[in-house]
């Protein structure tokens, strides 16, 4: 068949399998293209939403690596014309950028510090050897350390700890059990409610500050925002831990002898190092520079002076930095901002939005109710199948043309895109316990369901009866 | 010859690795066992690394890492690794990532030519594809999956023959089943019919089936050629000639005590894709170890 050996034809049915998805959205987009643009939308904001479903498309189906769609989504502004090659560069590049960039850095400098031994008796010291008290132990420090460290960092620590506790507990690492669930998820989930609480918790907080500023809306500070979003992560840890308790309650109620021999596996380790030390306080100045000088320089710019002192002092290696940041993560986050950007430039956004509000309005008569429904139901879903940072980037624009206040429109976004509870996929957390093969995707379900819906209740209650009180 | 061993898990491929390591050593071939790990997405990939660099400085072994660990105890108990040369714990084994997806445990004291142990992390069928195409294995063995739609991904996009290792039962006397007709494929699986006939020490029945009942004159040949070859080569066989469906026939004859060997479709790539072919069907019918050879 037209000269094509059967290895060639079984190569490209190979590839036309595994890209079914790039297929498809190439398809959808050229047949979008030429339909005629919707009422009350003009051609670049119709352009620009066949882009926002071919991101949304190629990031779920993950069919093509994740720079690619970065850079696709760069190529398509220029190509449909939406902006000129320097106007789609300068919008790719942002403090937001900087800061998820500088952010990532951070996270591996101080992981290489070898901290994890000495946040591993920090943790037993404080909850002793009953179980239930390292559970709640595990999520509380998990959740307060990430809400200023981000993430990734505390998981990436945190998760030997649990394992060398499972393992000392004479259960084996290899096979699930209650206790392993237990410990893990308290792990993922603790980080993922540790992020809500202040700007540097996660990307997605200063991608929604940068949007609130770029688009002229509300400037909000650090302290502000932990003002907000603090009482709800002290809230989420004890019903949180409740709820993994009950659904996971292990048959070992003490760990005597499994806490005991992590001491002594942990003391090997001698005294605190000169570096190690030295690491903890430019950490301390990277958060008062949080606190005290974005205003003025941008929470971003705080970060690289975090990650320049790093450098500079030699506590760590720009090799190790260069292997261990996902540059991947910041190129797509840099042409997700751009895009969200240019969705609210040409009206994308507004028209969406309008066009999500007529259409909720059949079912709730209350437009306040409708946009709270959009920003969190929807926020909160989206998240589980995307990743958090890409659904505030891709939905903020939308939710911010609402209406209403934007502070308590845009905190709410970010917060309930923390609500990552569902899936493997939802957080590089979710990810980093199910990488262990102890956790499947279904027991995401099995606890995640009723966090997400207390999470959806609690939200609501604190947005509409403790913010009023403080704005 | 070059053989590819993929595992999974201490329960499920044990049989996969005893009846791979058993025909390994038989055919002295230079052997790979590869276990393919959870598919990291790539918005977490470099935390999940950086999570598993903590977790081998706490000495207590990266995911995945159980399973190579298994295989390798199995390969000193069964002397394919010489356990006097054997000086460290195997938790003292570091891996060796050999690029972001494909890490290699280093063994000392080998009895085979070649042995590698490997630990892969994606898609199964991407990654087994890539390691067949990468490596130019003749063989993949794997155990019987339970997806229908693996088997056929894999009968369809890896270039290697395959031996699925399903419903096998260490303790019964198998005999080979050789499915013989008249495409060009016949006579590789006859000459594999062979070594595994020798290697085992165990006797082939040839089936030829016609689904009219004529047998033509290129299928008639293609058993008396490989009647030859089993005769020549001291091999003990029976012949069954059968009318029908060959897929139903070759299936019911082989019941659970055989082992399939059969050659590859011909047909194109498309034809199989849209419409299946024998080989695929006979894995999704039968119940017992098939040996598809391209």
């Amino acid at each position: 068949m037209l000269g094509l050996s059967a290895r060639s034809i079984s190569n490209i049915l190979f590839w036309a399998t595994r890209k079914k998805w790039l297929i498809l959205s190439f398809l959808l987009s050229l047949s979008s293209f030429y339909l005629p643009s919707p009422e009350g939308l003009d051609s670049s904001g119709h352009r620009i939403l066949i882009i926002v479903a071919v991101t949304l498309i190629l990031i779920v189906s993950e069919s093509i690596p994740l720079p690619a769609v970065a850079m696709l989504i760069l190529i398509m502004q220029v190509i449909l014309g939406i902006d000129t090659p320097d106007g789609v560069a300068s919008s790719f590049m942002s403090d937001s950028v900087f800061f998820i960039m500088g952010s990532l850095m951070l996270a591996v400098a101080i992981v290489s510090q070898g901290l994890d031994k000495r946040l591993a008796l920090f943790v037993i010291n404080l909850t002793g050897n009953k179980t239930w008290r390292i559970a709640t132990g595990f999520l509380a420090i998990s959740a307060i350390l990430s809400s200023f460290i981000g993430e990734h960092t505390v998981g990436a620590m945190m998760l030997p700890v649990a394992l060398a506790l499972i393992k000392n507990a004479g259960v084996g690492i290899r096979k699930a059990t209650n206790l392993s669930t237990l410990l893990l998820f308290s792990i993922a989930y603790g980080c993922a409610i540790g992020s809500i609480g202040t700007p540097s918790g996660g990307g997605r907080n200063v991608i929604m500050i940068g949007y609130l500023a770029e688009f002229g809306m509300a400037k909000i500070s650090y302290l502000e925002w932990m003002k907000y979003a603090y009482p709800m992560l002290l809230l989420e840890i004890p019903i949180t831990s409740a709820v993994l308790w009950f659904t996971f309650t292990p048959s070992q109620k003490v760990m005597d002898s499994s806490v005991r021999k992590l001491k002594v596996q942990v003391a090997k380790n001698g005294k605190m190092t000169l570096d190690q030390l030295l690491a903890i306080i430019i950490f301390i100045a990277v958060f008062l520079g949080w606190v005290f000088l974005s205003p003025y320089i941008g929470l971003g710019i705080v970060a690289l002076c975090g990650v320049f002192l790093y450098l500079s002092f030699g506590l760590v290696e720009w090799k190790q930095i260069n292997e261990n940041t996902n540059w991947a993560v910041i190129l797509l986050f840099g042409a997700a901002i751009s895009l969200g950007i240019q969705m609210k430039e040409t009206g994308a956004a507004l028209w969406v939005a309008d066009q999500i509000l007529s259409y909720l309005q059949i079912f709730f008569q209350d437009i306040g109710i409708v946009r709270w429904f959009t920003s969190v139901v929807m926020t909160g879903l989206l998240t589980n199948l995307l990743s958090s940072a890409a659904t505030v980037a891709v939905l903020g624009p939308i939710v911010l043309d609402m209406g209403g206040d934007p502070i308590i429109t845009g905190l709410m976004t970010s917060i309930a895109s923390a609500f990552a509870y569902l899936t493997v996929v939802a957080s590089p957390t979710c990810m980093i316990i199910h990488s262990t093969g102890l956790i499947t995707s279904s027991d995401y379900l099995k606890a995640g369901w009723k966090l997400f819906i207390i999470s959806v209740v609690l939200l609501f209650l604190i947005s509409h009866f403790y913010w009023p009180i403080i704005s | 010859m070059k053989i590819l061993i993929a595992i999974s898990s201490k329960e499920y491929s044990e049989p996969t690795l005893d009846v791979g390591m058993k025909i390994s050593r038989e055919l002295n071939a230079s052997t790979t066992i590869l276990d393919v790990g959870e598919k990291i997405n790539e918005f977490s990939m470099k935390d999940v690394d950086l999570a598993n660099e903590i977790i081998e400085s706490w000495n207590i072994g990266r995911p995945g890492m159980d399973v190579l660990e298994w295989a390798y105890f199995y390969l000193i108990e069964n002397d394919f690794i010489d356990s006097n040369a054997v000086e460290e714990s195997f938790s003292k084994k570091i891996l060796h990532q050999k690029s972001s997806n494909r890490a290699e445990i280093h063994l000392e004291g080998l009895t085979l030519e070649r042995l590698n142990l490997i630990l892969r992390n994606g898609d199964i069928i991407d990654e087994l594809r890539d390691e067949v195409k990468t490596y130019n294995y003749d063989l993949m063995i794997i155990g019987g999956s339970g997806k229908r739609s693996m088997a056929h991904d894999f009968i369809q996009y890896i270039e290697s023959s395959i031996f699925i290792v399903n419903n096998f039962n260490p303790d019964k006397n198998y005999r080979i089943l050789l499915a013989v007709d008249d495409s060009p494929g016949t006579s590789k699986a006859v000459k594999y019919g062979v070594r595994v006939s020798q290697a085992f020490g165990i006797t082939v029945d040839l089936i030829l089936v016609s689904k009219s009942g004529d047998y033509n004159e290129d299928s008639t040949f293609a058993l008396e050629r490989a009647k030859k070859m089993m005769r020549r080569c001291g091999i003990k066989t029976e012949v069954f000639l059968k009318v029908g469906d060959p897929v139903l026939n070759i299936v019911e004859a082989a019941g659970e005590d055989h082992i399939i060997i059969m050659g590859a479709s011909t047909q194109s790539p498309l034809a199989k894709f849209f419409m299946g072919s024998k080989p695929l069907n006979v894995i999704g019918k039968s119940n017992c170890p098939v040996l598809i050879v391209k």
